[in-house]
């Protein structure tokens, strides 16, 4: 039988940048999936030659709005690496700091998005409730709730007020007190387990193939963690687990970003604790860039992001490539999407975090046996939910 | 490191140029010999493979490819000169690195070096874009 044709994108609410998917269903199993990029091929890369060290690490923090200081703490990383520069205690506390609190509220909206994608919107409001703190920590610390300029080669360009750090607490105690509710309703709640247990396995074996990073591996077994593995900044200063799980389907992709949520709190905690009595200073004078090259990473909330720079012994580089998590974690749904419902298809796809925006697009298909229908996968995968609800609860 | 020691004595005639620098190991590698360190790093270390930059240069397109040993937090970064800029052609990895499929596209997408043995070698950003282009992170002729 000849399967038919579903495209999900170029535009669509589960992606947030324009990715086009095309599920390929034999009736109501998905038996392939084809994936096109490069909708929004920007040119970073290209643009950074053009820009100094310094500006470099601005541009490249536009790259994404969500994990937006990821790639300037991967990029320094890199500046940093061809020059074995050191930066002052403070300022490694002060970066562990905002990539953590970047972790909470990524982690946080995606588990937001993902109530949302199958019908639990009392999941998405409490969690985008409770990422607002987190925001206006952000907002104390560096005067933006996004795209916060604090990094710099040898240092962060901004250090903690002292006198905020009580208001900064009082917010991470919210926060914690919610995250913990929230991550009990989720784990415990009977239908949330049915619908997304073995829904959209990836298994081990696929994982290492397809060199996945990120809770999208650790969810499926594979324990790479940037964070432990080659700890930078703060890392090896403070106290956290790696959280790894083995089923690789959706439930464990929530499970590992709930528990790596309340793990960030505990690091933020222990950063602000540093921080009322490590002196600073916050910054380096870095002058000049030797010739050669350098390699930045960093555990980003989707996964490791990777930066080379090269440099030539000028104040800019001759060669900046940038690799963001998603790039090597989308081309699991070729392995994690054959097999599975439409319904599931939808929390499958997003179940890696791929980015996300705000259009939505209804789909239209032909099928030969049938008049032109229109399928909405949001409909289709919130009515999945519900059935299980009936079925567990009753009406 | 007991892992870089035993890789760089087990490949030492396949590999030259060798720099070593904290957690990081940069090499040269022809490409006759690419499949069997990649095979090395991927199946027998048990390597990730980060990514893959390409650059040109005067001399000619270089490819590096990263592959980080994680358990380790190191770098082994194997990397590749063709001198040929008009045809450049180098040997596909995805056999061994499933994972190396679109790395592979976007190079030659961007550089236009073609990958022998790759299952789908067209473009990965620019599929839709106007034929006959110049590949677009390649000099500019006269530049």
């Amino acid at each position: 039988m000849k399967a038919n044709q579903i495209p999900v994108g170029p535009f669509h609410p589960l992606l947030e940048e324009a990715e086009y998917f095309e599920l390929k269903v034999d009736g109501e199993t998905v038996v392939d999936i084809d994936m096109e990029i490069g909708w929004m091929h920007r040119g970073h890369e290209y643009i950074s030659e053009m820009k100094t060290f310094t500006q470099s690490i601005y541009l490249v923090e536009r790259i994404c709005g969500i994990c937006s200081t990821s790639h300037p703490i991967a990029c320094v990383h890199a500046i940093e690496d061809i020059d074995n520069i050191e930066i002052p205690l403070r300022a490694r506390y002060i970066r562990t700091l905002i990539g953590e609190l970047e972790r909470i509220h990524s982690h946080l909206l995606w588990l937001g998005l993902a109530g949302h994608f199958i019908g639990y919107d009392t999941l998405w409001m409490w969690a985008w409730k409770y990422r607002e703190p987190v925001l206006e920590m952000f907002e104390i610390i560096s005067g933006n709730r996004n795209h916060y300029g604090m990094m710099r080669v040898g240092g962060v360009g901004r250090d903690v007020d002292p006198e905020k750090i009580p208001t900064l607490y009082k917010h991470l105690d919210l926060i914690e007190k919610k995250m913990v509710m929230i991550a009990k309703a989720a784990k415990d709640d009977p239908v949330l387990r049915s619908r997304l247990k073995g829904v959209g396995i990836l298994t081990h074996a696929a994982a290492v193939a397809y060199c996945a990073v990120g809770p999208t591996a650790r969810a499926s077994g594979v324990p790479g963690d940037i964070r432990k593995d080659e700890p930078t900044d703060a890392y090896d200063l403070v106290d956290f687990n790696r959280i790894v799980l083995q089923n690789g389907d959706v439930y464990d992709k929530l499970v590992v970003r709930v528990l790596e949520t309340i793990e960030s709190i505990k690091i933020v905690r222990q950063c602000l604790d540093k921080l009322k009595t490590v002196p600073g200073p916050v910054l380096n004078n870095v002058k000049e860039i030797s010739p050669g090259e350098g390699i930045g990473r960093y555990e980003a909330p989707r996964g490791e992001v990777f930066h080379y720079i090269r440099s030539d012994g000028s104040n800019r580089p001759i060669r900046h490539k940038v690799r963001a998590p998603s790039y090597v974690n989308i081309p699991t749904f070729t392995a994690s999407c054959k097999g599975i419902p439409i319904a599931d298809a939808l929390i499958t796809l997003a179940s890696v975090d791929p980015c996300y925006c705000c259009t939505e697009r209804s789909l239209k298909i032909i099928d030969k046996n049938h008049d032109p229908q229109s399928i909405d996968l949001l409909k289709l995968s919130r009515e999945k939910t519900e059935q299980i609800r009936r079925k567990i609860h009753g009406n | 490191m007991a892992e870089v020691e035993q890789f760089i004595k087990d490949m030492k005639p396949k590999i030259s140029n060798i720099i070593e620098k904290k957690r990081r190991l940069y090499f040269n590698v022809n490409n006759k010999h690419l499949r069997e360190v990649a095979d090395y790093l991927f199946n027998k270390l048990g390597c990730r493979l980060s990514t893959a930059t390409a650059m040109e240069m005067y001399h000619g397109l270089e490819i590096l490819y990263h592959f980080s040993l994680d358990k380790a937090g190191q770098y082994f970064c194997p990397r590749i000169v063709i001198t040929d800029k008009k045809h450049p052609k180098v040997d596909s990895i995805t056999n061994i690195i499933e994972g190396a499929i679109w790395i592979e596209r976007e190079m030659y997408d961007l550089w236009g070096i073609e990958f022998v043995g790759h299952p789908c070698m067209e473009e990965l950003l620019t599929l839709h874009h106007p034929q006959g282009l110049q590949r677009p992170l390649r000099f500019k002729e006269g530049a």
